[in-house]
């Protein structure tokens, strides 16, 4: 569904992405996983539209997709849920919710899908008029999610879900990205929990360096002592 | 190419008349430097006397130039109403050789522009500033030529205590000389005649909103029976605006620089209003001539009586030439000095005996319908005027 | 007489308003600081004064004016400061400024540097009296325009999908992108916004100033800066607070200032500013921006 090819990304002299090969099946989760500054959420960013491509392509469908603007991505069925979560702290967690089916819709339909958010995230109907600033930590998680799939993506890119969430909520939100998967939702998860993230996918990529340094299974990358020894701490 | 070739002649006979050439040239041609506003704020005063002065320049240089020998070469350079501004393209002017320099219509500008050309020696003239303190700010090269604030602020004083006015409300703007000291002269004339000061107030230049003043206005206890300002475009359409707006009717004078086309156009706004002019054409009278001339040359009928200001500039610098017999700068100089009843178009003219602002008549008009109606004209007498 | 200065206060206080939410608008989207925005003013006055001359109805000549502002700022953000985008803050002020001196010489050498006037219809120039009481008509209208427009403003940012884009783009541009709403569609709409604010408060100043000139837009943009920022940049509330703010401070100072140190208001009013800031270093309603690394 997905496909990344020798991508390479620069921040003026640095390269941050020299070579990213990557494809995601329908229906798979791929995690994406290495350390700090490997390159993870550049990847993410490129495909998505918000960091440009210094070369290497992106396809989505069969459909080139490099250098399009993030609105155009967004419109083709890629949702990404940002690193931080990057919710809209001063406006409520209904108007989070409108913006993110705003365009993708009728309006009537996307009322529908509102309500379809709120039976998956009670919570959110709870603090349906509150600021999104007001939220915590994991309820902005679930907003930034839920905000996704407002406009119904056939694929969605999670950046960090786990990033500074309390362990119990972790498991929540993992649960839920399973659930999604269920769903039938293609999934492409950046994680540095690697276990974390190892345990959900179906495939890994590991970077490090803005390098592809191992692929394949999720079972065959935990059991790889490279990941065992680099990642895992085992 | 015929032209390339006679450029190719004439620099070839330059090169081996070289000197001779150049010096030929010096004698017979004069430069004169005009910093003027060509755009900004005094824009709207500076082109209608420099519009007045090339067309008496033309004329001259038809007949010889100044003097019926030098011939006028005009160097017009944009001051954008700014006085630094003003003071550069003033030093440019003198590096091309201007032997007299023509300053903008206002005192700051003129007064930078003056501080260059007086240890030169240069006469320096401001085509229609009229600020008093002017020529004393710079020394003896600066001329005005305009009817001096004092001397306009005394015409229409006497005119207010002849119509039976007894009390006025003052309204200045200490942002240029003209706002600040035009209805203080008037003030001083007026007390000295018998009226009376019952308030003051103060507006800020380029700044529309005159609420609060006219609130206060509204508020005296001791009703006015005149209201004197120098304010002028953009600030006068507004005050009388607003002052109209808030069911305010007492009478409202001012001075030359509402004597425009602008506040002319603002109709029934503005009847009643009484300004000054540097003139006014009856039937039969040489402005009236002027004004038929100048419309011919120019396409438009003169605005105002700037046009004619500058015309008389023209006149007299001719004179002064004629005077002088040559074109150094400092007898130029004292030439115009020692002008005395010179006939201009609006009437006579003198500089003998002034600090060097002229007496000459001041026009008082009213508007009425739409129209600028003329009430009289006068030369006040040289007691009455307050010292600037 | 006190009622009346209020009046005075909060009429010229609706002006200032809003012009400052006019330049706060397109701050709070693309970080640019629009000194041309007077000259969006001075065009609409120039339209104005057109449509008056043709004979138009005042109305219809009100409603061309301000109809000329916004397209004129939309045609500005896409022929000026397009190209530019993504270039830094600077670059973009610099860009503004340029406009704004083009602008200006074009009004001077296409239309005139002098002063037109501009008859506004005989009720417009009115006052409504109460036993002593005069309330003029301009300031009751400058008031009530300013407050409808207020509020059609309100209504807008809040219920309309664009208007809540615009509020969240404000916070987080690259996020609004990323839910698949065009980032030209936010800048045209802010722009447009500002385009019909500075047409509003350019028939409002032109009514209570008689005439239009091409430098007439300056002292506005100035004006709407000071609120703006004192404000706090970017955050529309504060735009509204800051205007009325500046507006309340000129009148009272002109009405209550003796007359020795009247000349000395306008430092007076920016010491005041320089004092809120220093208390308030954001402003008085700061803006809401997302934190990020």
């Amino acid at each position: 569904m997905l496909s990344v090819e020798a991508l390479k990304i620069r921040y003026g002299e640095v390269e941050a992405v020299r070579r990213v090969d990557l494809t995601v099946g329908s229906g798979e989760i791929i995690a994406l996983v290495g350390a700090n500054g490997a390159g993870k959420s550049s990847t993410l960013g490129a495909v998505a539209g918000l960091v440009p491509a210094a070369s290497g392509k992106v396809v989505f469908d069969g459909v080139d997709i490099t250098g399009l603007a993030p609105e155009a991505i967004a419109r083709k069925g890629v949702a990404l849920v940002p690193e931080g979560r990057r919710i809209f702290a001063s406006l409520t967690v209904a108007d989070n919710l409108r913006l993110g089916g705003a365009v993708h819709q009728p309006a009537a339909e996307a009322r529908l899908r509102e309500e379809e958010m709120l039976e998956l995230f009670p919570i959110l109907r709870r603090y349906h008029r509150v600021k999104g600033g007001n939220l915590s930590g994991g309820e902005q998680q679930m907003l930034a999610i839920a905000r996704a799939l407002m406009g119904k993506p056939r694929m969605i890119l999670l950046d960090e879900p786990s990033l500074g969430l309390a362990p119990q909520l972790i498991d929540t939100v993992f649960d839920l990205i399973a659930e999604l998967r269920r769903k039938g939702l293609t999934i492409l998860l950046v994680e540095q929990n690697v276990a974390l993230a190892l345990e959900i996918a179906d495939r890994a990529v590991v970077l490090a360096n803005g390098e592809v340094v191992l692929a394949g299974t999720a079972k065959e990358l935990a059991s790889s002592d490279l990941v065992r020894q680099a990642y895992l701490g085992a | 190419m015929p032209s390339l070739y006679r450029l190719h002649r004439a620099a070839l006979c330059a090169a081996v008349f070289g000197i001779a050439a150049i010096s030929t040239a010096s004698a017979e041609e004069i430069i004169i430097g005009a910093a003027t506003a060509q755009t900004g704020g005094l824009a709207p005063y500076d082109q209608p006397a420099l519009a007045g002065l090339r067309m008496s320049l033309d004329e001259l240089n038809a007949k010889g130039g100044l003097g019926g020998k030098y011939t006028v070469k005009l160097l017009i350079k944009d001051t954008r109403s700014d006085t630094a501004q003003t003071a550069t393209v003033a030093q440019e002017l003198i590096d091309a050789g201007a032997k007299i320099m023509i300053t903008p219509c206002d005192a700051d500008p003129s007064i930078s522009a003056g501080q260059l050309t007086q240890p030169l020696g240069i006469p320096t003239l401001t085509l229609c500033g009229s600020a008093p303190v002017l020529t004393g700010a710079v020394g003896d090269v600066m001329f005005g030529t305009y009817p001096a604030d004092n001397v306009q602020a005394t015409a229409v004083a006497d005119f207010a205590v002849s119509e039976g006015k007894k009390k006025v409300f003052l309204l200045t703007s200490p942002d240029s000389t003209y706002t600040a000291n035009l209805p203080e002269y008037f003030g001083k004339v007026f007390e000295k005649k018998g009226g009376a000061i019952v308030g003051r107030g103060t507006f800020s230049m380029g700044q529309p909103d005159f609420s609060a003043e006219i609130t206060n206005i509204k508020g005296l206890a001791d009703k006015p029976d005149l209201i004197m300002t120098a304010a002028y475009e953009p600030d006068f359409p507004a005050f009388i605006q607003q002052l109209r707006g808030a069911g305010v009717t007492i009478p409202v004078y001012g001075a030359d620089a509402i004597g425009t086309p602008t506040i002319k156009a603002l109709g029934k706004l503005v009847d009643g209003v009484v300004y000054t002019a540097a003139g006014y054409a009856e039937p039969g009278s040489k402005l009236e001539a002027f004004n038929a001339a100048f419309t011919k040359y120019a396409g438009h009928a003169p605005e105002s009586t700037y046009e004619v200001n500058g015309y008389e500039i023209g006149l007299i610098l001719d004179q002064a030439v004629k005077t002088a017999g040559s074109d150094d700068p400092k007898a130029i100089r004292d030439a115009i000095a020692g002008l005395k009843d010179f006939e201009g178009i609006t009437g006579k003219i003198t500089y003998a005996g002034t600090d060097r602002m002229p007496l000459r008549p001041v026009a008082l008009m009213r508007y009425e319908g739409g129209e600028g109606k003329h009430v009289q004209t006068l030369i006040p007498d040289a007691a009455d005027v307050p010292a600037p | 007489m006190i009622a009346q200065q209020i009046i005075n206060a909060v009429s010229l206080g609706g002006v200032y308003a809003l012009l400052a939410l006019g330049l706060a608008i397109v701050f709070s989207i693309v970080g640019l600081i629009n000194f041309a925005h007077g000259e969006l003013m001075t065009l609409s006055g120039y339209a104005l004064l057109a449509s008056l001359v043709l004979g138009f109805p005042f109305p219809v000549a009100v409603l061309v004016a301000v109809s000329c502002g916004a397209l004129a700022a939309v045609a500005m953000e896409r022929i000026a400061f397009r190209p530019m985008r993504g270039a830094s803050v600077t670059s973009l002020l610099l860009t503004s400024f340029a406009v704004s001196s083009l602008l200006k010489v074009v009004f001077q050498n296409g239309i005139s540097a002098r002063p037109q006037a501009v008859a506004m219809p005989g009720w417009m120039t009115g006052a409504f009296s109460f036993g002593d009481f005069t309330i003029g008509v301009g300031p009751s209208i400058s008031i009530v325009v300013s407050a409808l427009a207020l509020i059609a403003l309100e209504v807008f940012l809040r219920r309309s999908v664009t208007g809540t884009a615009m509020r969240a783009a404000a916070e987080d541009f690259d996020v609004v992108r990323l839910m698949g709403i065009p980032a030209s569609r936010i800048i045209a709409t802010a722009f447009l916004l500002s385009g019909l604010l500075a047409g509003l408060a350019a028939i409002l100043w032109v009514a209570q100033r008689a005439s239009v000139d091409p430098l007439m837009g300056f002292t506005p943009v100035l004006k709407a800066f000071i609120a703006a920022v004192v404000g706090g940049l970017g955050s529309l509330p504060g735009a509204v607070a800051g205007g009325f703010l500046l507006g309340i401070i000129e009148v009272l100072l002109q009405a209550t200032l003796p007359g020795a140190i009247a000349p000395y208001r306008d430092a007076i009013v920016l010491s005041g500013v320089i004092a809120v800031l220093l208390v308030r270093p954001q402003g008085l309603i700061p803006a809401v921006r997302a934190q990020r690394s």
